[in-house]
């Protein structure tokens, strides 16, 4: 399966992932709904409506988590028919992310899920050492650095 | 408050080498309730066990055998048996030395009380 990072150091820790949970799409994205890695992913726009969904849907569980439990939800999932949603937050020394995998039958929430806690402790040992300058979130080069993200995804300006 | 599936697993962790016994949910992988010997990862157990007994009861129908009744993978340092019925597995965990014919006994009654 095709995997691919804007941020080299993400590459190893998720194809690993992916061997091990047999996920078969998966995203890694800032909470702002940059991109920084994806699997099973074939167009562009596809991964850009994902990224903003996924965003959303973070910060919308992390809202009603907060008025429901006092402290935000942090992880997701939603059994469809034949495939299944899991999304949750991967804390790393570079901040924390929100990484979204569908599966099917191949695989399993219990699966998903302990393959994923292996994920976030590799995640966080390969990030390089240097906090990410923290960014608002909607700034004006939000949609030229969403560009140039997918571009490295999928090899296109 | 206990579960339907204490008894159960309190009469398979009583036997010789047991480490843990669990009900899993076969499609999820997630314990539905588990007896666990300290240092046992049961998440781990149910996750890996249930995914194999899945594949393996999925590969016993495909190639004809009809409905598998039992598992067992041996390994060096423990052994781990799985029996299903309906969505549910049952799964222990045991040593390379338990006695694993009084085991695969206990978990075939016990797979039959299950819902």
């Amino acid at each position: 399966m095709s995997i691919t990072a804007v941020e080299p150091w993400v590459e190893i820790p998720l194809r690993k992932f992916v061997e091990e949970a047999r996920t078969v799409l998966g995203l890694l994205l800032h909470p702002s709904g940059q991109v920084i890695a994806q699997f099973g992913f074939v167009r562009a726009v596809d991964v850009m409506s994902a990224c903003a969904l996924a965003a959303a849907i973070h910060a919308s569980a992390g809202e009603l988590g907060k008025q429901l439990d006092g402290k935000p939800f942090r992880g997701l999932h939603h059994p469809g028919r034949d495939r299944q949603l899991f999304l949750a937050e991967a804390a790393t020394p570079r901040g924390t992310f929100i990484f979204l995998t569908v599966f099917d039958q191949e695989s399993s929430l219990g699966l998903v899920r302990l393959y994923f806690d292996e994920f976030c402790k590799s995640l966080a040992a390969a990030a390089p050492s240097a906090p990410r300058r923290v960014e608002p979130v909607l700034e004006e080069r939000f949609e030229h650095e969403l560009n140039r993200n997918l571009a490295a995804l999928f090899g296109r300006e | 408050m206990k579960s339907p599936f204490a008894s159960i697993l309190a009469t398979l962790t009583r036997q010789r080498g047991v480490r843990a016994s669990l009900v899993v949910d076969e499609n999820d992988g997630i314990v539905v309730d588990s007896n666990l010997q300290i240092g046992q990862d049961g998440d781990r157990v149910a996750a890996l066990a249930a995914s194999l007994y899945r594949k393996a009861r999925l590969s016993a129908r495909a190639a004809r055998l009809g409905t598998a009744t039992f598992m067992q993978l041996e390994a060096e340092r423990g052994r781990i048996c799985a029996a299903g019925r309906n969505d549910l597995v049952l799964v222990v965990v045991a040593d390379p030395a338990a006695n694993i014919g009084m085991i695969r006994v206990e978990m075939i009654k016990a797979a039959g009380g299950l819902p």
